[in-house]
């Protein structure tokens, strides 16, 4: 059985090991792999092995950051609650892919809009509206979809925000290659492959790799600040002429309803996808059936008998109204295996408890692991992902179902990427937005 | 879309991986494509509860039961003996040998024993899911991906296709495995 | 604003690729429109259609769009348990009921032979309909199908974007033949050019010059919005095999010009690049029926935008059954809302809309019918009695064969090159030209494959011809395993065909009425509706057919000079067999639908001018290719996508905007 391990383990390109360090660790070091230590093979005990490691880079990317951007070790994640994160000092790809196809640097100024600049007091983001396609004239969008599938709209008629950001090094690749504009993309010569993440036989990081953040963001009141991780950011919307509305810019408190995970690593070229959410987002399909519901979610109205069921808003799509339309939104299941529910779930359990350990509010215990989707063949080349279907609430409401190439699917969907050119982008989109 | 499975037919896990095996010796695949160790589609699973619920525990067994007969052979002779390729009017239970190889090469069931007329084939009875239409092997046979579900990128029709050894063909004279 | 000023600038029926794109033009003016769509709304997002799809048993182009009958699929036999248009609210032609009693069929027209006498006791051998005193064979079936939901039926175009040719359009004064059109050349050049922007359409001029012989020209300087689409191993293989390959204009002397046979990329409206926020084709081989991605442009990308306005509206549901004339004004269009139970029972409300403006963009055989359905089934717009008539397609002639070598066919695109050298000269005073569309799909269009060779070499017979007897006697073959492997490879690989396309005659007795019956006047055959079904009627001249004969020649000639084995055969007594010269040929429909409401400078001749508006109703336009008065040489999807840009040019002129 140990031959057979070792052999199928070659083929997966980890590292397999006997001894099990405590899966999920409240420590900043953000892994560089899946530490993979399952004795036998199978989805069901790998799997775990995955959502572990999905929740240590939850756990290290959200971790309040130091001076040099790294996770600060002196401190430890939501022990006042709240805090700034190392994933927020990534750098935004508005501030990569700029107009002209300038240069960017990793520390410098960030674009403020025009219309943002009389709120702008010094160190505020800006969180501009995706709604899962197209955003403004100039810049395509890093999560094209099939059909135009359109924003997520919360209980109050407010538009969803959504923000993509880059590490280092996945940032110093585009960098190096000048793949941060059209220009450069043009006469790169591929294959794009950025950095892989990577470890050591015991587990420990070697090679941070290109990490990819997409986050979702909710305007909250200030009273509902301690369920969530929040920001006070400038909600922008870029000027559109059609649907025609004018540039907006407004100081909001945002709370993080949904956050991606896009990780290159050694034993993953596909990538490793981990997809987080807020737990009280939406109810499960059985949840709705069972009648088993909370009081209250960010995007599910309890209370309405008659409102359509992931349903798209109807266009035209303003962010700068209030929307008399409010999606009601339900996870539906898109695991054919039962190991994907519940290793998440057993997971979620520990790492909850683990960060209420360090303060009972910890607002970072009220987030959960959907899944992790991993390439259980890296050799084909879509990797023969597991789960075969994988979306997160807040950033694929539209495709949940079981339908192969269309149904949310980190890899298939990422697989189609590419830059301005048409060279394959190493499944990330981001590299579209280039001016 | 998974069929529920009469309560009378036992489903063992062994009985999985042995009709894996078989379809591996009869459809010239590995069995490591068909039933990997990591498998999250569960094809193997799928196809042998729907043959089961289609031709009945017994006709499935008693297939089996040959192949267990004969599995230290050759996967080339497994492939002829059970679909009887030297015969002139394949049994009953070869025609199951055969539905089971376009079960597999065409995400289909086809009716045993039920041919296809006026230069085409016969109308399968049904696809048996939207994962199987994307699994079938008959679309690595040409080096290629199934209409409708490609992992290749742009462009790649103007070059030479990966090799047919790339696509999990068994191409050694092992057995089954 | 007064009960009697209408709420809407325009109502335009149909939302497929005109009356999106002129709802688009018209509410970026800041117009108000309703567009009435008959059928389905568009889904939210393409996992249904897909699903169907990929469930379907026979992957016709309507496989995944709604049956509203249940998911094809369920049954053994998929033609038996077909939904009967009388039961359905929006019943359309499909291919899997081509051919059939109009039980099945929603086009009422002539069964083939072999449908007439299948429950014959002793069945007849099979018989070609006969060639009448003028050398035409009537009572063919029209084999083009479409779909009534919305998006219409180019969610299953394959992409083909090509231009027309100057001749094209100047058929009559060049070469007596047929009709011309009532535009100029440089005229299309900025119409094809708006086409081409709004679909997004990758190519490059540059490798279209060679074609500048048969006269496809451009304005200089002009950039196509992206880059070429490659050509695909089997276009190579074409392309490389028919060099040096000439061929006259006839066979048998009446044009001994030799021309010139060369491969072309396709111009296509699938992207290259990442356009309109939409993916990068991967190569799905699957344009027709459905692009899973998107990466090829369809009317719900243009529907988007029209909505994106704020000025447009659609209901669907909403089958349009009479347009209401008073004098040469239409007033007012009256629809049925349909909506139907689980137990599939319809009901129907009649509403009615008004407007300034009509449009009806419901596709070729849709608008004829509703022309004629108006005014209490006596019809409107027709002083000129071409309602309806003239009737064409690009009947399609497929030829396959095997290459000698592994040529790797199922492969990107459905269709990525082809031979357009063929489709311009001399001859076209003799005989309709055609193009020549190469084909990625290996035999799947042929013959079924990979379905019909897989259980040919499984269960031991031959549908497909690639498994004869060894030896000329006995049985074919039965394989398993790495046998049944390398068999299959070394025929699919090496699998490949060519259809082409012919630029059929304008006959005014091919054409679309209503099924009345002569003496009562009473509809034969309804839909689920209660409105007559239409009856088709359809032939072809000799013009037309010797296109076929020269196109047989051709084909062979290519695969001679190739090395490849052709395979092609054609049947008798079927649906879309004919013989012309002694020879059995076969037909598919292209999915084409042209001429119905044709334009022209002549209003006694023609129903509609150059902007498609008609000549008898000074409010209506009538869009669509059923305005093309010759349906050329080039697939029409990009020519009527312009051509609905100065629609709506011309009607934002006629609401003085």
């Amino acid at each position: 059985m140990r031959r057979l391990i070792i052999i199928i383990a070659a083929a997966l390109l980890v590292t397999v090991r006997p001894q099990t360090p405590p899966p999920i660790v409240l420590n900043s070091m953000i892994p560089g792999d899946v530490n993979v230590t399952a004795t036998t093979v199978s989805i069901d005990t790998f799997q775990p092995d995955f959502d572990n490691y999905s929740w240590n880079t939850f756990i290290a990317l959200n971790w309040p950051p130091g001076s040099d951007g790294n996770g600060d070790p002196s401190k430890k994640i939501g022990q006042n609650g709240d805090n700034d994160t190392v994933w927020e000092h990534y750098r935004d790809v508005s501030n990569i892919f700029l107009p002209g196809g300038a240069k960017p640097t990793w520390n410098g100024p960030v674009q403020i809009p025009d219309v943002c600049k009389s709120l702008n007091k010094g160190n505020l983001e800006v969180v501009t509206q995706i709604g899962k396609n197209l955003l403004t004239p100039t810049v395509v969008s890093a999560m094209s979809q099939p059909f135009n599938t359109g924003p997520l709209i919360d209980q109050n008629g407010v538009f969803t925000r959504f923000q993509i950001v880059v590490n280092k090094t996945m940032f110093d690749y585009i960098l190096a290659n000048s793949l941060y504009s059209k220009a450069g993309q043009k006469v790169f010569t591929p294959p794009v492959n950025f950095t892989s993440g990577s470890i050591d036989n015991n587990g420990k990081t070697l090679v941070e790799g290109a990490i990819m953040v997409k986050a979702a963001w909710k305007v909250i009141a200030p009273a509902d600040k301690a369920r969530f991780h929040s920001e006070d950011v400038l909600v922008y919307s870029p000027a559109s002429a059609n649907p025609k509305y004018p540039a907006r810019c407004t100081l909001k408190t945002v709370g993080l309803v949904g956050m991606h995970i896009g990780h290159k690593t050694q034993s993953a070229p596909q990538w490793l996808w981990s997809t987080f959410e807020h737990v009280d987002n939406v109810p499960t399909d059985a949840d709705v059936k069972s009648g088993k519901l909370k009081a209250k979610y960010n995007y599910y109205d309890p209370k309405c008998k008659t409102c359509p069921v992931n349903q798209i808003p109807p266009r035209p799509w303003d962010p700068t109204k209030i929307s008399a339309f409010h999606s009601q939104i339900v996870r539906m299941n898109q695991f054919n295996l039962p190991i994907y529910a519940n290793s998440a779930a057993a997971r979620n359990a520990t790492a909850q408890q683990l960060l209420r350990g360090v303060n009972p509010k910890s607002v970072w215990a009220n987030y959960q692991l959907i899944s992790t989707m991993w390439p259980t063949d890296p050799k084909q080349p879509f990797g023969a992902p597991a789960p075969t279907f994988l979306a997160n609430t807040t950033l694929e409401t539209y495709i949940q179902g079981m339908v192969p190439n269309v149904s949310s699917n980190c890899i298939e969907c990422h697989n189609n990427a590419t830059i301005t050119v048409p060279v394959p982008s190493d499944f990330t989109y981001v590299l579209q937005r280039a001016q | 879309m998974t069929r529920a499975i009469p309560p009378s037919i036992p489903i063992l896990d062994s009985d999985i991986q042995d009709f894996a095996d078989m379809s591996a010796a009869l459809t010239g695949f590995q069995s490591s494509v068909l039933k990997p160790a990591l498998d999250p589609v569960g094809l193997a699973r799928e196809y042998y509860i729907f043959a089961v619920t289609q031709v009945g525990g017994t006709a499935m067994t008693t297939l089996l039961n040959a192949y267990r007969a004969i599995k230290a052979q050759t996967a080339r002779q497994i492939a002829d003996t059970l679909l009887e390729t030297s015969g002139s009017s394949p049994s009953p239970q070869a025609q199951l040998a055969q539905s089971i190889v376009a079960m597999w090469y065409l995400g289909a069931w086809y009716v045993p024993g039920v041919l296809g007329g006026g230069g085409f084939a016969p109308p399968p009875l049904q696809v048996i899911s939207s994962a199987a239409y994307t699994n079938g092997l008959v679309w690595r046979v040409m080096q290629s991906h199934p209409m409708g579900y490609s992992p290749f990128t742009f462009g790649y029709w103007s070059q030479v296709p990966a090799p047919l050894s790339s696509f999990g063909v068994n191409t050694g004279n092992g057995g089954g495995q | 604003m007064s009960a009697n000023t209408p709420k809407y600038d325009v109502v335009i029926v149909g939302a497929g690729v005109s009356g999106n794109l002129i709802a688009k033009e018209i509410g970026l003016a800041g117009k108000k429109v309703l567009i009435l769509e008959a059928g389905l709304p568009v889904p939210d997002s393409r996992e249904e259609y897909m699903e169907n799809f990929y469930l379907a048993l026979a992957k016709t182009p309507e496989s995944p769009y709604p049956a509203l009958a249940g998911r094809q699929g369920s049954q053994v036999n998929p033609v038996g348990e077909l939904p009967k248009p009388a039961t359905l609210p929006t019943p359309r032609a499909t291919v899997l009921s081509l051919g059939q009693s109009p039980e099945t069929s929603y086009l009422v027209q002539q069964e083939p032979f072999n449908e007439l006498h299948k429950n014959d006791p002793n069945p007849p051998p099979p018989q070609n309909p006969p060639t009448d005193e003028n050398g035409n064979v009537r009572g063919l079936q029209f084999s083009s199908t479409f779909e009534r939901n919305g998006g219409g039926t180019s969610w299953h175009w394959l992409g083909t974007s090509l231009r027309e040719l100057e001749n094209d359009i100047r058929l009559k004064t060049k070469y007596g033949h047929g009709e011309d059109w009532s535009l100029t050349y440089s005229e299309l050049q900025e119409l094809w050019a708006l086409a081409e922007k709004e679909i997004g359409v990758s190519a490059s001029v540059a490798q279209q010059e060679p074609l500048e012989v048969v006269g496809l020209k451009y304005p200089p300087g002009y950039q196509y919005p992206m880059q070429a689409i490659p050509m695909s191993m089997v276009d190579q293989a074409v392309s490389s095999g028919v060099a040096g390959l000439q061929v006259p204009g006839m066979l048998d002397g009446q044009d001994d010009t030799l021309y010139d046979v060369f491969v072309t990329p396709t111009p296509a409206g699938r992207n290259s690049e990442p356009y309109d926020d939409r993916r990068v084709c991967a190569g799905n081989t699957n344009c027709i029926p459905i692009c899973p991605i998107q990466a090829k442009w369809d009317p719900t990308v243009t529907l988007g935008k029209a909505l994106d306005t704020g000025n447009v509206t659609v209901s669907y549901q909403s089958v349009a059954y009479n347009v209401a004339i008073d004098g040469q004004s239409a007033t007012r269009v009256d629809y049925y809302e349909w909506s139907r139970d689980a137990g599939g029972n319809i009901s129907k409300v009649s509403k009615s809309v008004s407007a300034k403006v009509y449009v009806l963009a419901c596709h070729a055989i849709e608008n004829a019918k509703l022309l004629l359905l108006s005014n209490n089934w006596k019809g409107i717009a027709n002083t000129s009695d071409q309602v309806g008539r003239n009737l064409m397609d690009h009947p399609l002639y497929l030829t396959w064969a095997l290459a000698p070598q592994p040529i790797f066919g199922y492969r990107g695109p459905l269709a990525t090159s082809g031979i357009e050298s063929l489709r311009d000269g001399e001859f076209r005073k003799y005989r309709s030209s055609f193009r020549m569309e190469i084909g990625n799909e290996g035999w799947n269009f042929s013959k079924g494959d990979p379905y019909t060779t897989t259980m040919d070499f499984i269960q031991g017979t031959n549908n497909s011809n690639v498994n004869p007897p060894p030896g000329g006697s006995g049985q074919p073959v039965r394989l398993g395993g790495l046998k049944l492997v390398e068999q299959l490879n070394n025929i699919f690989t090496r699998q490949f065909r060519i259809g082409c396309m012919f630029d059929q005659s304008p006959l005014a007795e091919n054409r679309v009425t209503l099924d009345l019956d002569k003496e009562t006047g009473k509809p034969n055959h309804v839909d689920g509706l209660g409105l007559p079904r239409p009856k088709v009627e359809y032939g072809l001249d000799p013009y037309t057919m010797e296109g076929f004969r020269m196109a047989a020649y051709v084909c062979s000639k290519v695969y001679e000079r190739m090395g490849a084995m052709e395979f092609t055969t054609n049947g008798g007594g079927g649906v879309g067999d004919f013989t012309y010269k002694g020879v059995n040929y076969h037909y598919y429909g292209a999915g084409h639908v042209v001429g119905t409401h044709r334009m022209g400078d002549k209003p006694k001749a023609s129903v509609v001018d150059a902007s498609q508006r008609s000549h008898d109703v000074q409010n209506l336009w009538i869009v669509g290719s059923g305005s093309f008065p010759t349906v050329c040489t080039a697939n029409p999807t990009l020519t009527l996508m312009g051509l609905a840009f100065k629609s709506a040019k011309s009607i934002l002129a006629a609401l003085g905007s």
